[in-house]
């Protein structure tokens, strides 16, 4: 398989303090790959090690066919696309001149603009300027900025932390397109429901350590206790194991009319974190 | 280093330093002063007036411009996202510098005109002139790198303005040859400048080079501090 990040051992340390310890994952061409944890778990420093901007202390990496001295040359740079909870755009410049300095810098027509700006949604906006902006606005902004040399992976770091539903769809449709054109896509959140609706594969990472990884309806399903709930007309609550000669139960149950409600006790993605780590992800 | 993203970091610092207030007042300071001298003098202009004016472009629009520059790229998270982009930290130093470099010019150019005094810039003076653009270059940048906010150049670019700036004031204070005040501030860079015009003398050309080295290692100093975030 052609996998665009391969990561062996990895561990990276802040003087005593661990902050990824002994990482081994492959991420592979055309993935949305999410790493789910609360803050402090790890995420943006393994963003951080992948994009060059932090050393690793042990292990090895391999992105994009490049090894860890490469990743911090233009070459590379090129190649990719970051944005970060904590990106920033300049605030006295027009929409249209903040994207045309990424123009120049990766070497793309400005023609490009339009088009990206058509994608996000800001075409009308572009001569405004970014300090008139909305919050959700300047995200759009960023994304566009970060797409606009069409990389071959994206790193994501929170990249709807503080934006309002609307604005949250808006962008996960974005990222959703860019992927079906072929972008990998590398998603740190602690946002269960981004990780769920995005990605087809979680790496929930808690204190440095990826405890699990799978497709996210993987994780909730080997987490379920695998059970029907069944809630009848008359308040009753009946408890059927998902096993195939349970089937004609079921069916019984409906023929007699008392389904009132039916469901699988899966677990959302939050909830396998605290199953797994006994942590809350919101905290 | 490549042209054209040096070029596109200078496009882009052009344009904001035009719409940022706190810089563009300040190639006006020395200008202002400059026609104010002019005025006050009629026939005979003294020569640490002239590097006064000289002092206060290099410290408050070459320094300052880049100072300024730098520590709001690094503030506002900009700087991240640059360092993250194929340029190489070169090309956002010399695109950055190039902005300074243009204001510099322009101020001291028409601070010139105003103050109508051609005469003292002799090849020494010039030479001197470039050395000292460089220094203050990168003192700027070693300071931008260092600040931990846009507030605190505010504090850091005082002492600048009022030592590395005004040094050729201390002239006036009459204080007697030899005395260790008068030596520190003969040693300052826009003193030797002046020395280098005064007397034609190649000598603090050779000591402005120092004061270039010192403030190179400082810059890389602080470069290296910011380099990654481990």
């Amino acid at each position: 398989m052609d996998y665009v990040i391969n990561i062996n051992n990895l561990s990276k340390s802040y003087g005593n303090t661990q902050a990824l310890k002994d990482i081994t994952l492959q991420v592979p061409k055309g993935q949305i790959f999410g790493l789910l944890g609360p803050s402090g778990s790890g995420k943006t420093t393994m963003i951080k090690t992948l994009t060059g901007e932090l050393k690793k202390t042990s292990g090895e990496i391999q992105v994009l066919n490049m090894d860890e001295d490469q990743l911090s040359t233009p070459n590379y740079k090129a190649k990719i696309g970051v944005l970060s909870d904590n990106s920033a755009l300049y605030e006295r410049l027009s929409i249209y001149d903040n994207l045309k300095l990424t123009c120049k810098l990766y070497d793309v027509s400005l023609n490009e603009i339009d088009t990206i700006l058509e994608k996000v949604n800001l075409i009308d906006d572009k001569k405004k300027v970014v300090s008139k902006l909305s919050k959700g606005m300047k995200q759009r902004v960023m994304l566009a900025r970060t797409l606009i040399h069409k990389p071959d992976l994206l790193f994501l770091d929170e990249p709807t932390s503080a934006l309002d539903p609307g604005n949250v769809d808006k962008i996960h449709q974005i990222l959703r397109e860019l992927n079906e054109e072929g972008t990998t896509i590398f998603l740190s959140t602690h946002n269960m429901e981004e990780a769920t609706n995005l990605c087809n594969c979680v790496g929930l990472l808690y204190k440095g350590i990826i405890q699990e990884m799978d497709h996210p309806d993987n994780l909730r399903y080997q987490h379920s206790t695998n059970q029907f709930e069944v809630e009848t007309h008359d308040g009753e609550l009946i408890k059927i194991e998902n096993k195939p000669e349970n089937s004609g139960q079921i069916e019984q149950l409906i023929a007699s009319g008392r389904v009132k409600r039916m469901y699988t006790d899966d677990p959302t993605l939050g909830e396998v974190f605290l199953k797994v780590t006994g942590k809350d992800l919101g905290s | 280093m490549n042209t054209k993203r040096v070029l596109a970091i200078f496009e882009k610092d052009i344009k904001d330093f035009f719409k940022n207030t706190s810089l563009i007042i300040m190639p006006v300071v020395p200008i202002l002063l400059a026609v104010f001298y002019n005025a006050l003098f009629d026939d005979f202009i003294p020569l640490f007036t002239i590097f006064i004016i000289i002092g206060m472009v290099f410290a408050g629009v070459t320094s300052y411009c880049i100072m300024i520059m730098m520590a709001e790229e690094k503030e506002k998270n900009t700087l991240r996202t640059l360092m993250m982009s194929p340029a190489s930290f070169l090309d956002i130093i010399v695109g950055k510098s190039l902005v300074a470099i243009v204001m510099t010019i322009s101020t001291l150019l028409i601070s010139i005109v105003f103050l109508d005094v051609y005469h003292v810039f002799n090849l020494q003076t010039i030479l001197g002139s470039i050395l000292l653009l460089l220094f203050f270059i990168l003192l700027g940048i070693g300071i931008g790198l260092f600040a931990k906010s846009i507030a605190a150049t505010s504090v850091y670019i005082m002492p600048i303005i009022f030592i590395f700036g005004f040094s050729p004031m201390f002239d006036l204070f009459g204080l007697e040859e030899g005395h260790f005040v008068n030596v520190i501030f003969d040693a300052l860079p826009v003193s030797l400048l002046m020395q280098a015009s005064d007397e034609g003398s190649w000598m603090p050309l050779i000591l402005i080079t120092i004061w270039v080295v010192v403030a190179y290692l400082f810059a890389l100093f602080s470069y290296q501090k910011n380099k990654n975030d481990d």
